[in-house]
């Protein structure tokens, strides 16, 4: 037996896979893509008995082996190329107890293309609520396999999983469905013309436009002594066979199933009833999102502050410490500060995806599907675009691949188009930060005045998202099938590992994926805002000291107004002076302007480059915030951060694209330029007049 | 002496930063596809 083997984790949507991927591998998996695409690849190791290390790869959740997206050719692909370095020695079909009749469909296609397969029956601590029992050993008798009965919540079975993992090489590789039962004479004449070859391999070649080893498509469709048949006669055949498949699994259930709905005790309908209700349901909704901010503010206050000082403390020690100097003073000033800027807000980020974890794995967030479908249908969206506008709160990049699985053409290009409006994680620390700089403290009802507003703008955006589909949906002339279809899990306690692994994997790509961005922009910035060209930068210590020599200043208040002189006429000074008439009108100045600019790499990037240019510019104030409510507005006086200037920020990120990586990724998914100059310009539009128009009135 | 070491630091960051930010924004190498729909395509773009 080798010392490592592949094992892959294949199965239906909602089935519990990443729980069972979880239970095997702990903390031993990495998350990337597929080469060339953008498909998520999750992979990891689990000790086996007797040594063996089994690489186990979850692959990403396909009902049936006829693709009809991305994520699902993926799995095809895998299991058709033996020369894959991913290819499974052995296949772990993972099965839902309560909806085995779906799942099996799956798991005999893979049985049939002759690799080792395990069924694992999930979630069987149902079992007893649904009235549910299995006879294991009739099943594994008749579906010609090895069965785990499994529960990763009661952490039940895993041990066993393991050891039928580790006896792969018992397994029987016999198909459940003979190619003959779909069509004797078209696979007699298939084997005649391949007859090294797999049936079911080819068959689905044939009918899933996918390749397998060195014979394509067109290699079987340019052989003389084969005919195939025209693509509507490849489709019966196709329907054909599932139905085979499905009186096969019909048969399997009958001998090993029986359901006893008198024992069943099951809330699931009472509370559908209530959590989809058309008042009830949005009342429930409301209440949970407005729970959700309120706890983001309330809880994340303390370990925020912490954060702050921390590296406010860094900073000082750093410049203590080290021999004075440019690069003493880069570290302190421009890699501390910028990376101080985005690692404080890790507390917020890692309770915002606390809450969407908990909602998604207890089944909630299927309801908010279906419920938001009623609306968003009025708007040419359908339900399944809501899944694209809620993963858009953590990043509209996985959100905009996610609309991939909508079929209709015209609702997928209005949800790539409008999904970028969702307030993503990085609009997150521009918005705390300026609420706890302009939004008084005060409590409405028990809520605080800054939850309220930060929620309030998470509705602006979803607004903005749903209202700019309505006008795109009149103007689109674009013509496509609509239909909806949503699979409601059942209800289920988080598990904590799931939750935690979760919000450990997004905080941590979040921080390291947007970390390394501000690193290098605090560095260029830290630069352009400390070096800079002619005598006036040069020269800044003899002007400042002959221009005040008769004020009296302390030495304090003297090197205040050198750094000050100083950062004016660094390259970074002339140019946000250069951009400052573009902005003015809405209430910033150039340090503002300068960091809106550099913001256009991240979002998040624009705290971090206040909290360096600030901390070039002033010894004064030891952390970010502190720093940015001491900035005086040059011409008006009085702080540059209030309520007009502040709201007019709030909008302009709320309406803004501000985001290079979201402009490529839409240029991706639409194969064009067109769109997202467009989305880029309209969105860029909207937040300059909105900004403009909120900096007016408030001013 | 410290004075030009420091600013060596400095620079070396410096050209090592904006190295990444191109390479990231500007100039990304192409990487090889190996995936791809067939030549009938999948039906999801």
């Amino acid at each position: 037996m080798p010392k490592q083997i592949n094992v892959a984790l294949i199965g239906n949507p909602n089935t519990g896979k990443t729980s069972v991927f979880n239970a095997l591998t702990g903390l031993n998996q990495k998350v990337g893509n597929y080469p060339g695409i953008t498909v998520e690849k999750k992979e990891g190791v689990c000790k086996l008995p007797r040594g063996v290390k089994a690489h186990i790869i979850d692959l990403p959740g396909t009902y049936s082996l006829n693709a009809s997206s991305l994520d699902e050719s993926v799995v095809i692909e895998l299991l058709l190329n033996k020369n894959d370095k991913d290819y499974p020695d052995v296949a772990v079909v993972i099965t839902d107890v309560e909806n085995l009749k779906r799942n099996l469909l799956i798991y005999t296609q893979i049985k049939d293309l002759e690799i080792p397969t395990i069924l694992v029956i999930n979630m069987s601590d149902r079992m007893a609520y649904k009235g549910i029992s299995l006879d294991i050993e009739k099943l594994e008798a008749q579906l010609d396999t090895k069965i785990a009965l499994i529960s990763t919540r009661k952490k039940q079975g895993v041990d066993n999983l393991k050891d039928l993992i580790s006896n792969y090489q018992n397994l029987s590789i016999e198909p459940c469905l003979s190619t003959q039962d779909i069509d004797i004479d078209y696979f007699k004449g298939l084997k005649k013309a391949f007859p090294n070859q797999s049936l079911y391999k080819l068959w689905l070649v044939i009918t899933q436009d996918v390749n397998f080893g060195k014979i394509s498509r067109n290699t079987i469709k340019d052989t003389s002594s084969f005919k195939t048949k025209k693509d509507s006669d490849l489709k019966r055949l196709q329907q054909k066979e599932t139905i085979k498949r499905y009186q096969f699994i019909n048969n399997v259930l009958k001998e090993g199933q029986t359901i006893d709905l008198k024992t069943a005790k099951d809330l699931r309908i009472k509370l559908d009833r209530i959590l989809t209700h058309k008042v009830w349901g949005y009342l429930i909704f409301g209440i949970i999102l407005l729970t959700i901010f309120q706890a983001i503010y309330d809880w994340s206050s303390v370990p925020m502050d912490f954060i702050d000082n921390a590296f406010a403390s860094l900073s000082d020690w750093t410049k203590n410490t080290l021999p004075a100097g440019a690069f003493t003073n880069l570290l302190a000033e421009g890699i501390i500060s910028g990376l101080g800027g985005i690692v404080i807000f890790i507390p917020q980020i890692a309770f915002l995806f606390l809450f969407i974890a908990v909602l998604e794995e207890s089944g909630y967030m299927s309801r908010v599907v279906f419920l938001m479908d009623r609306i968003m249908r009025r708007f040419g969206l359908s339900g399944k675009s809501v899944v694209p506008l809620i993963s858009g709160t953590a990043c509209a990049i996985p959100a905009i691949m996610a609309t991939r699985n909508i079929e209709s053409w015209k609702e997928r290009l209005i949800t790539i188009l409008v999904t970028p409006f969702t307030t993503c994680s990085a609009r997150l620390p521009v918005y705390l930060i300026i609420i706890s700089l302009v939004i008084p403290e005060g409590r409405f009802f028990g809520l605080s005045y800054q939850a309220l507003t930060l929620m309030l703008l998470y509705l602006i955006g979803f607004g903005a998202a749903v209202g700019s589909a309505w006008i795109l949906n009149k103007i689109l002339k674009i013509k496509s099938r609509k239909f909806f279809v949503v699979e409601m899990p059942n209800y289920k306690l988080p598990l904590f590992k799931n939750v935690a692994l979760t919000v450990l994997e997004k905080t941590k790509s979040f921080i390291f994926g947007a970390g390394k961005i501000i690193l290098a922009i605090s560095i260029v910035l830290w630069f352009l805002a400390s070096y800079g060209p002619g005598t006036e930068f040069n020269n800044a210590e003899e002007i400042v000291t002959e221009q005040y020599a008769s004020n009296n200043l302390s030495q304090i208040e003297l090197e205040q107004k050198i750094a000050s002189h100083k950062l004016e006429h660094s390259f970074i000074g002339i140019a946000g002076h250069a951009i400052e008439p573009a902005i003015r009108p809405l209430g910033y100045d150039w340090k503002i302007g300068i960091a809106i600019v550099s913001s256009f790499a991240a979002r998040e990037v624009f705290v971090g480059t206040l909290a360096t240019i600030y901390s070039v510019g002033s010894d004064q104030e030891a952390t970010i915030k502190n720093r940015m409510a001491a900035e005086v507005n040059p011409i008006l006086g009085g702080p540059l951060f209030n309520l007009a200037s502040g709201i007019s920020l709030l909008l302009f990120y709320a309406f803004a694209m501000q985001c290079m990586s979201t402009l490529a990724i839409v240029k991706r998914e639409t194969n064009s330029w067109k769109w997202p100059i467009l989305q880029l310009t309209i969105m860029t539009a909207i937040a300059y007049i909105v900004a403009l128009i909120a900096y007016q009135f408030l001013k | 002496m410290n004075g030009i070491i420091q600013n060596i630091f400095v620079f070396s960051s410096l050209t090592i930063a904006v190295v990444f930010l191109v390479r990231k924004f500007v100039w990304t190498p192409k990487k090889k596809t190996t995936k791809t729909c067939g030549s009938n395509d999948c039906g999801c773009h």
